[in-house]
């Protein structure tokens, strides 16, 4: 009896399947993904064990350098970022120009006081990006400029939400300071961001 | 692992016929390619997004409004000061009773502040009303603000405020640092 010869498969695998389903899953990745926004400066954020991820909610970010200089960063939506804008330069009697606030709905990060504003404007983009505040936003008991855009802000949306991210090194009273003038604005509930730390293990 | 073409050979010859193509196109670099892509996407998302943790401040008592009673006993309570370079203090005592030995100090891990506060609260008179008192000078970086509220919520303690320190804890405080 003739041995039955097993016959031989070709080594190619129909991938069709396969590319289908990695296409399905690359379309969801890519329509669901939100790139990090660069940072405005370098900031290590303290860990705790909060498991909490940060929300999508309109978030507008106050941000504290090691030195305490302060960032603000509003929430991400042109129209509403040129509403912030006319209402800052009310409370501040300037008036913007319409390529001005062009600009300012591009900006990321504010790190200027109000009075430099209009020129940070002015700089051409790349000079904007290059830009390192030295004094950033002045946020002191005389001169509360951070909480106006807070506020401002909370004028043109109430739903905003507000997350404050520190350095590990951050010194408390300035930290103090604007807490202090989010309890002034009756702005009580916020968000600190942090980094992820493992649970306690016990 | 293309395909192997496979040369047909009728052995008749003399008709050209057109070359039969092979329907089956080799996927596997597009799907190295998706792969690689796949893992790109799939780590930006998990990564970008920070922990967040809640902080709610107490409002600012109104101007015409009579300030709620805030006093809370002493043995329900534990007052924590936050001082320089990483050193955290806590006591129970009063104006009267706090001095240089009764201001003790411990530290941020597992077996220094949160120890103490587990056996303050162990020691309560009300577990309900215990309350922790943080009290941040300015000598204190954001971190041990945040790692003691990190610590709140590792006790499990709902009750707690953050306050300004007075200034006769303030005077023991900078004693025992050596100022």
């Amino acid at each position: 009896m003739a041995r039955i010869k097993p016959k031989r498969h070709g080594v190619a695998l129909d991938m069709t399947a396969m590319c289908d389903v990695t296409f399905l899953l690359l379309t969801f990745f890519i329509m669901t993904t939100q790139f990090k926004k660069p940072d405005v400066a370098q900031i290590k954020p303290p860990s705790s064990i909060s498991e909490k991820l940060l929300p999508d909610a309109s978030l507008m970010t106050v941000s504290v350098t090691p030195d305490g200089v302060f960032y603000f960063q509003p929430v991400d939506n042109g129209s509403e970022k040129i509403q912030l804008l006319d209402k800052m330069g009310e409370k501040y009697r300037m008036t913007f120009t319409n390529p001005e606030k062009a600009a300012f709905a591009k900006v990321e990060a504010i790190g200027v006081p109000m009075s430099q504003l209009k020129s940070y404007l002015n700089l051409p983009a790349e000079q904007q990006k290059a830009y390192k505040a030295k004094e950033g936003i002045p946020m002191d008991s005389t001169n509360k400029q951070l909480i106006d855009w807070v506020q401002q802000s909370l004028a043109v949306n109430p739903n905003y939400k507000l997350a404050i991210k520190g350095d590990v090194s951050t010194k408390y009273p300035k930290v103090k300071s604007l807490f202090e003038g989010l309890r002034d604005i009756d702005f009580l509930k916020f968000w600190l961001i942090t980094s992820q730390e493992g649970k306690p293990g016990n | 692992m293309a395909e192997v073409q496979v040369k047909e050979d009728s052995g008749k010859g003399g008709k050209v016929r057109s070359k039969k193509h092979n329907p089956r196109v080799d996927m596997t670099p597009m799907v190295d390619l998706n792969f690689l892509m796949l893992m790109f996407f799939m780590f930006t998302t998990t990564f970008s997004k920070p922990n967040v943790m809640d902080l709610g401040l107490p409002a600012k008592p109104k101007k015409d409004q009579k300030q709620p009673d805030t006093e809370i006993k002493l043995s329900n309570s534990i007052s924590v000061i936050i001082g320089k370079d990483n050193k955290v203090f806590y006591h129970q005592q009063d104006q009267a009773g706090l001095n240089d030995a009764t201001l003790m100090e411990t530290t941020f891990d597992r077996e220094g502040i949160r120890k103490v506060i587990e056996q303050a609260k162990a020691g309560a008179a009300d577990k309900d009303l215990f309350t922790v008192i943080i009290k941040p000078t300015d000598d204190a970086v954001y971190k041990n603000f945040v790692d003691i509220l990190d610590e709140m919520a590792i006790t499990k303690n709902e009750r707690y405020g953050v306050t300004d320190i007075k200034p006769w804890e303030l005077a023991i405080y900078k004693k025992k640092v050596g100022e």
